[in-house]
């Protein structure tokens, strides 16, 4: 039985080993199928150059046709035509070439951009990359499908961890032969040596022996022991944390689509340690103007005027606003979302259903803007604080955007993209400490600080010892930057 | 007896008492468990129990638990609605201002952040002070923020009030006053241009009104005496930079006296030593019966009874006389001894020398007795001090209060023929006064009594309607304290209480237009800008329009007219001053009653962080106690006079009245001589000052000419009692200390333990430690010569070692370093409380720091020197000395205190884990540990630590009290070690505000909280790096060593060697 079982590990074993050189094998291949055109590069260009009229699955007309089977279709013509077509369409129609004047019937008035930039090998490379699209083959998929193992290959990351997994579990399947074969001889010299055959254990005395069980425990407690320091180091960390704020602020409006600067409304990022929340008034530098949202309608810039006391009827400002009742209030701000309501279904007067919005309305705007503090319409919003740091950590702003010149992007990624504002990075200390690891300081060589007292980095610049002065070398990395 | 080698702290230090020397041993100090916990011997109420401990334990573990399944709490962002322009959330505001209490006037700058003052800065602008400051100023900023301040206009019920609106209040004054009404408006000395104004306008309603100027600790003879000799009933503009020669009777002027800031500002520039081989510094003769502030910073002290002042007055006078011709006083009686006798002979030698030699001389007196002010003038006189040293031109206004107008002020209250009294300014008579209790009965007889104080005190009890005003911090005012020299006090925060500025309130009350307005603060504004408009804006033509006037003033924080010939002459006369001089006592115990740095008049009582700081001299916290003399046995045992030790209790009794009080030990003192200081001892003064030591006011007495007299002839009981409450840091954090190894006999460093005891040249063998090192100005060079022979000696043992130098290490970037010059410090606190401040260091009460549980970062220590009865004294003050071979670095488990590239000794309070190890490494004592949580900043609040008895909430806990913290310095929890950081948020600020406006880093840029607070620029800090900045020139005299230079720390503090410039004639008196 013992040979048996064996003789089942060592047959496992050789398998798994020939998978993984067939991979091998196979990965070589696949790669030098592809050498002559850059797919990835065509799907940049794509992106970049082509996207914006034609549509990314190939299949589908947008402002301009489908891209998919253009090779197949320009097949009767010289490759160089196709080259011209893509470079100069308009040149081409006007000469007369049958396939251009075949494809401005189908699509005018709507004119092609020239292209007479890209190079014939970007071309290629964006043919390539529109068939490969269209025929499913890009982005490339698990080349062997045999082995489940083996999908883990096209992606680098996991394929160490799946190494590993395996490389443990060879490991140990070989410790568990050897011990059974020393425990085998063990019992056979034994056996020689008393002339009595000791019973083996069964399964279960082996597993409910002391030592399995000792193993076990341990193993929990170190499993146990690396998952709570694990969550016990996440506490208090919120990446991703996106909370519903009072006001539905888009700052995929307001920094992607209108392209406000950052540092339009967070003045104090270049000046202060905080970055500053805006207050109501600079809201109300545009939104005087812009009084009804895209998206909401007057429900939720009714709030910023509530909470500076704007009145969007007469355009004016309310006098002695802090003193005013919410009735009072209410009664200003009902008016004017009857108002916008009326003129946007052109009604004469206000109907049912537009009362019921209005008071529905007003109900959010209220519990938006109230808590069990705050009693008054009027007065500061309260946004949800998204990037909490603990008590014991100074960060500065300023150091970082005026002094570092660090984009606000690199820590809160891209915000223009963020419909609801979400905590981008981790804002771990780890995290903090690698970027001051590999940081260059900016303005080195410029800014008259680091002249006098840092003159020997200077030196080691110029004799060519050092490549660059980064924030670990002027102390970014010592507790007392951030911690006092 | 004479010892001129010995340093020392105290008695105990000296006597080699064993329970100090053990305790110097350990950095620990622990009172036995059997006293802790039982009940009669435990002042600290503590009531937990072996029970308790597992109770919160399990509760702790439970907490622990519950707060690490709890989702992370939502935290709000609230921001402005309108931003105003001149505020950056994060980023600090400087407004010029000036702290006016009474007589107490600074010129400072106020930082506040997001719209709330935190930390006062002095205004280097100004040509006063030049940026000095005092621990009084340094804490205000407290004060704003005291709980118990009054909070709105009403009716007095005992310490609170029936709140009532402005207008009804008004309506209830006016009703009660007629035209004929007799008014009388008790207040500080009035140097405000627009309160003079607003009391005019008073007048004109109430013609029979007067303004009573009362300072509880006064000038009134000095007064007295200039309007007859001068004709000017004022306080002279003296120049104590002018100096050489400065002979002072009992005048505090580095500590209390009049304007001591501007003073000790003046004094210091004639202290620092230049040049070792020319040092050419001023030399002051103390006349004095206590250790006084002054008095231990003098070059040499005479020891006289507080009797005896004016006969020791009148003899030098009579010296000076004689030798420059001018008149002499008749006199009868003794001088105590011939040591007395020699003091003023040699007094006068140097008086007259110094007038030969064409120097300028100064003699100066606190004494509150006419006669004797007027023989001091007349002596300045025939030296030819008047124009040098004192000038008539740019007078000081703020001491302006005679005795006996108070005097009679009670009697009139008394006969009830006043119809209504206002005491102003926060003036509280009822305590300070020696008839206090009289005026309190009086108060009962008038009609309307009302007290504008900002806190509840003892006079606001006793009157009827509140009318607050509101704190210096968020009022406008102004101030003329000298003449010529307008400065303005303008608000930094709203008004946190409903309080009206006494500009408005006098106006109002007498039916000026427009008073009744809303916002009163804004009135008061308009009322100023006006008066300026009229008075001061047309004396000056360097500005064109008044607006521009106005504004530049208003950036600078005063303005200063050109100063005028001012044509004063001396027109007295000293004949029969001799018979009015206070009269020696020939024989009996005396006593001295003196003002503190800390507490003043009474009117700081209930400022937790002045009595918490440390007295200057005796070291107490949380009391005042009754110094009284050390006596040598002629053996090898010092003890206190009546075998008394520190922390007895005794009874001690004249005419007026009997106080059982602390006695502490104090050198320096008058044989028969006990001191004791005012402003203790309040009644109602809120949680932090009431029932705070022994009120001594009543038991001051009055002399002919109506002045109080800060002497008494007493009687002391015999000892009573033990104080089990007394707090005294003299002994706390003690290092350096010698003694004999009782096995070998040889001089050993008992606060070492780990003694190598090989031989001389070896690392951490037997080496005599010196922490401060001093030099007479005749023996300089020789000293300078033995410290470089010594430091050599240091270096060339450090040198000896395995581990590689630090050179390569910090001779780039920045270096940060501070130099303390001993010199020039004169133990006033400013800079402990500035640290407080700026630090958010916790206040912990007498209880903890009589456990030696103190937090302060910055302590200073005081050290005696040269002859046991009447020593000389060093301040020295200490701080983490940031190391840059620290043993308190080694030994941290967690790496929690490690070293940056610019030298300086990190704490990182997150990684900290309480070990202590550290704290016991340190040779210089210098790291606090949170035994509990002092500023309740943990999340389970189980060890907070109740301040004052009966409090609800830990002091910490109220959030009002909590805006007083800086936000850019961590609130240290529970179980942490803390230390100075050399205000690592300064330099850190000051660096990135070069960096951003790219330009190199300037030496203005960057400067530690107690740097800046000094009142005489002993303290420098800044970067060694940088060739041109002070602290390395500092670093390079020779003058300078290093603390404990031997054990190879390689500290980053240098102290620059304390010169006196005694009087050997004095110093031989002794022998």
């Amino acid at each position: 039985m013992n040979y048996k079982l064996l003789s089942l590990c060592v047959f496992l074993l050789t398998f798994s080993l020939t998978g993984l050189t067939l991979h091998a094998q196979e990965g070589e291949e696949s790669e030098s199928g592809t050498a002559a055109v850059d797919l990835d590069a065509g799907k940049s260009l794509f992106r970049s150059q082509c996207a914006s009229c034609h549509n990314k699955n190939m299949k589908d007309d947008l402002t301009g046709p489908a891209l998919g089977g253009t090779q197949e279709r320009w097949a009767e013509y010289p490759r160089e035509d196709l080259y011209t077509w893509i470079r100069y369409s308009q040149r081409m129609i006007s000469d007369g070439h049958p396939r251009a004047t075949e494809l401005w019937g189908t699509w005018k008035p709507t004119v092609m951009n020239n292209f007479p930039n890209l190079t014939d090998q970007e071309i290629e490379n964006v043919l390539a990359y529109i068939q490969g699209v269209y025929e499913g083959t890009y982005p490339p998929k698990a080349a062997g499908e045999e082995v489940a193992a083996v999908d883990v290959g096209t992606e680098e990351d996991s394929s160490n961890t799946f190494l590993f997994i395996t490389l443990a579990l060879i490991l140990f399947i070989l410790s568990f032969v050897l011990a059974r074969i020393i425990g085998v001889l063990n019992a056979i010299a034994r056996a020689k040596a008393e002339g009595t055959v000791a019973p083996s254990r069964s399964i279960w005395q082996v597993l409910t022996s002391k030592s399995v069980v000792g193993l076990l425990i341990f193993a929990l407690v170190v499993v146990g022991g690396y998952t709570t320091v694990n969550n016990a180091i996440n506490l208090g960390r919120q990446q991703g944390y996106a909370p519903q704020q009072p006001i539905k602020f888009s700052h995929e409006t307001h920094a992607g689509l209108h392209k406000i600067d950052c540092q339009y409304c967070h003045d104090g990022a270049r000046r202060s340690k905080h970055s500053v929340i805006p207050a109501a008034n600079t809201c109300m530098n545009c939104h005087r103007a812009i009084k009804k949202g895209s998206k909401y309608g007057t429900q939720e810039l009714t709030k910023v005027f509530a909470s500076i006391g704007y009145d969007p009827i007469n355009d004016t400002y309310i006098e002695d606003y802090e003193e005013m009742s919410n009735e009072e209030i209410a009664d200003i701000y009902k008016k004017w979302i009857e108002a916008e309501y009326v003129k946007d279904n052109e009604l004469d007067i206000i109907d049912e259903e537009g009362k019921l919005v209005r008071d529905d309305q007003w109900d959010e705007i209220v519990s938006s803007l109230t808590n069990e503090q705050k009693e008054s319409v009027a007065g500061p919003i309260e946004w949800v604080r998204i990037h909490n740091m603990p008590d014991h950590v100074y960060f500065n702003h300023a150091q970082h955007v005026t002094s570092g010149q660090v984009e606000c992007e690199q820590c809160h990624g891209a915000v223009e993209e963020m419909e609801v504002l979400a905590q981008y990075a981790p804002l771990s200390m780890g995290w903090c400490i690698n970027c001051h690891r590999q940081s260059e300081v900016k303005g080195f060589q410029d800014n008259p600080y680091y002249h006098k007292e840092f003159e020997h980095y200077h030196n080691e610049l110029q004799n060519g010892e050092r490549e660059k002065v980064t924030v670990e070398d002027i102390g970014g990395l010592e507790c007392q930057k951030c911690h006092y | 007896m004479k010892n001129n080698d010995n340093i020392w702290v105290g008695t105990k230090d000296l006597n080699g008492d064993k329970e100090f020397v053990e305790n110097s041993k350990k950095e620990f100090f622990e009172l036995p468990v059997a006293n802790e916990l039982s009940k009669d011997e435990s002042e600290s109420g503590l009531k937990s129990n072996r029970r308790d401990f597992l109770k919160y334990l399990g509760f702790g573990l439970g907490a622990a638990t519950v707060a690490a399944a709890c989702e992370t709490p939502v935290r709000r962002a609230i921001p402005y609605v309108n931003k105003p322009d001149a505020i950056v959330p994060g980023v600090a505001n400087y407004y010029a201002s000036s702290f006016v209490n009474g007589s107490d006037f600074l010129p400072v700058l106020v930082k506040t952040r997001e719209g709330r003052p935190i930390k006062i800065e002095g205004n280097k602008q100004s040509p006063l002070t030049e940026g000095g400051t005092s621990a009084r100023a340094q804490a205000s900023v407290l004060e704003l923020y005291d709980s118990t301040r009054v909070k709105s206009p009403g009716k007095i019920k005992g310490t609170s009030v029936d709140k009532i609106s402005w207008a009804d209040l008004d309506k209830k004054i006016g009703e009660k006053l007629t035209t004929n009404s007799k008014v009388r408006i008790v207040a500080g000395s009035n140097y405000s241009p627009s309160i003079k104004s607003a009391f005019n306008e008073f007048k004109k309603k109430y013609p029979n009104s007067k303004w009573v100027s009362y300072d509880a600790s006064s000038n009134s003879a000095l007064l007295l005496a200039n309007e007859k000799d001068f004709g000017q009933k004022a306080v002279p503009n003296y120049r104590f930079d002018e100096a050489d020669v400065v002979i002072n009777f009992g005048a505090d002027f580095l500590g209390s006296w009049i304007s001591p800031v501007e003073y000790a500002k003046q004094w210091s520039k004639k202290r620092k030593v230049k040049d070792y081989k020319k040092p050419e510094i001023s030399r002051m003769i103390a006349f004095e019966s206590f250790m006084s502030l002054t008095g231990s910073n003098a070059d040499s002290r005479v020891l006289i009874k507080p009797s005896e002042q004016g006969l020791a007055i009148a003899k030098l006078h009579n010296e000076i006389a004689r030798a420059k011709g001018g008149s002499t006083v008749s006199l009868d009686g003794q001088l105590s001894s011939e040591k007395v006798e020699k003091g003023v002979k040699a007094a006068a030698k140097d008086l007259l020398e110094a007038s030969r030699a064409g120097k300028k001389s100064l003699v100066v007196s606190g004494s509150n007795n006419t006669a004797e002010q007027q023989l001091v003038n007349h002596m300045n006189y025939l030296l030819g001090n008047y124009g040098s040293t004192i000038r008539w031109d740019r007078k000081t206004n703020i001491s302006q209060s005679i005795d006996a107008e108070m005097n009679a002020l009670i009697d009139e209250v008394k006969a009830g023929k006043i119809d209504a009294i206002i005491f102003a300014d926060g003036v509280n008579p009822v305590y300070s006064h020696p008839r206090g209790a009289e005026l309190k009965k009086g108060l009962s007889k008038i009609d309307l009594s009302i007290s504008t104080s900002i806190l509840p005190n003892e006079t606001f009890s006793a009157c009827s309607w509140a009318a607050p005003e509101p704190h210096y911090l968020e009022s406008w005012g102004d101030a003329e304290p000298k003449t010529g020299h307008f400065a303005f006090v303008q608000p930094t925060i709203s008004p946190l209480f409903d309080s009206r500025n006494m500009i408005t309130s006098l106006l109002s009350w007498s039916g000026k237009e427009g008073s009744e307005s809303e916002d009163a603060t804004e009135y008061a504004y308009q009322y100023i800008r006006s008066v300026w408009e009229k008075n001061v804006f047309p004396s000056q033509s360097e500005f064109m329009s008044f607006r521009s006037f106005w504004d530049n003033a208003l950036h600078e924080g005063f303005y200063e007219l050109p100063e005028s010939a001012n044509q004063v002459v001396y027109a007295g006369s000293v004949s029969g001053l001799g018979n009015k001089i206070n009269s020696p006592v020939s024989s009996g115990l005396e006593i001295a009653f003196f003002e503190t740095v800390n507490m003043g008049d009474g009117s700081y009582a209930n400022n937790p962080w002045l009595q918490e700081m440390p007295d200057p001299l005796v070291r107490t916290v949380w009391d005042n106690c009754l110094n009284i003399p050390v006596e040598w046995d002629g053996g090898n045992s010092i003890d206190g006079w009546k075998n008394l030790n520190d922390g007895d209790i005794v009874s001690i009794s004249n005419s007026a009245a009997e106080k059982d009080v602390t006695v502490v030990q104090q050198y320096g003192m008058k044989n028969d001589t006990v001191a004791l200081a005012i402003g203790y001892g309040r009644e109602v003064a809120g949680r932090s000052g009431a029932g705070v030591g022994v009120n001594v006011y009543p038991m001051l007495s009055l002399d002919s000419d109506g002045n109080v007299q800060y002497f008494s002839s007493i009687q002391v009981s015999d000892k009573k009692g033990v104080d089990k409450s007394f707090a005294s840091v003299q002994y706390h954090h003690t290092f350096g200390v010698s003694d004999k190894d009782p096995e070998s006999g040889e001089t050993i460093n008992v606060d070492e333990k780990a003694i190598v005891t090989l031989s001389e040249g070896y690392q951490g063998s037997i080496t005599d430690r010196t922490i401060i090192r001093h030099a007479d100005a005749s023996q300089l060079e020789k000293a300078v010569h033995d410290l470089e022979h010594e430091r050599e000696h240091h270096q060339h043992l450090n040198e000896q070692s395995l581990y590689p130098g630090h050179e390569d290490l910090y001779n780039k970037g920045h270096k940060w370093e501070l130099s303390v010059d001993l010199s020039a410090c004169i133990g006033c606190g400013a800079c402990q409380v500035a640290c407080i401040s700026e630090n958010n260091v916790p206040v912990v009460g007498k209880s903890e720091v009589r456990k030696h549980h103190e937090m302060t970062w910055l302590r200073i220590d005081r050290y005696f020197y040269g002859d046991f009865d009447s020593p000389n004294t060093a301040y020295q003050p200490m701080m983490c000395q940031h190391c840059d071979n620290a043993p308190c670095e080694n030994v941290c488990p967690v790496a929690a205190t490690n070293h940056s590239s610019e030298g300086l000794n990190q704490m990182t309070y997150n990684r900290c884990i309480g070990t202590r190890y550290c704290a016991n490494n340190c040779p210089y004592k210098v790291r606090r540990f949170n035994w509990l949580d002092y500023t309740t900043a943990d999340l389970w609040g189980l060890n907070e630590n109740k301040v004052f008895d009966g409090e609800s909430e830990p002091f910490y806990a109220e959030n009002l009290t909590r805006m007083v913290l800086n936000p850019d310095v961590t609130v240290r929890t529970r179980g942490v070690i803390e230390k100075c950081s050399f205000c690592v948020q300064r330099i850190q600020e000051g660096k990135l505000r070069a960096r951003t406006e790219k330009r190199a880093l300037r030496e203005a840029d960057i400067t530690t909280a107690c740097a800046s607070a000094c009142p005489t620029g002993a303290i420098q800090f800044g970067d060694v790096n940088n060739e041109e900045t002070k602290v390395t020139k500092d670093k390079n005299d020779p003058m300078t060593y290093y603390a404990l230079e031997e054990v190879n720390t390689q500290s980053s503090v240098g102290y620059k060697m304390k010169v006196v410039n005694r009087n050997p004639d004095i110093s031989s008196v002794d022998a």
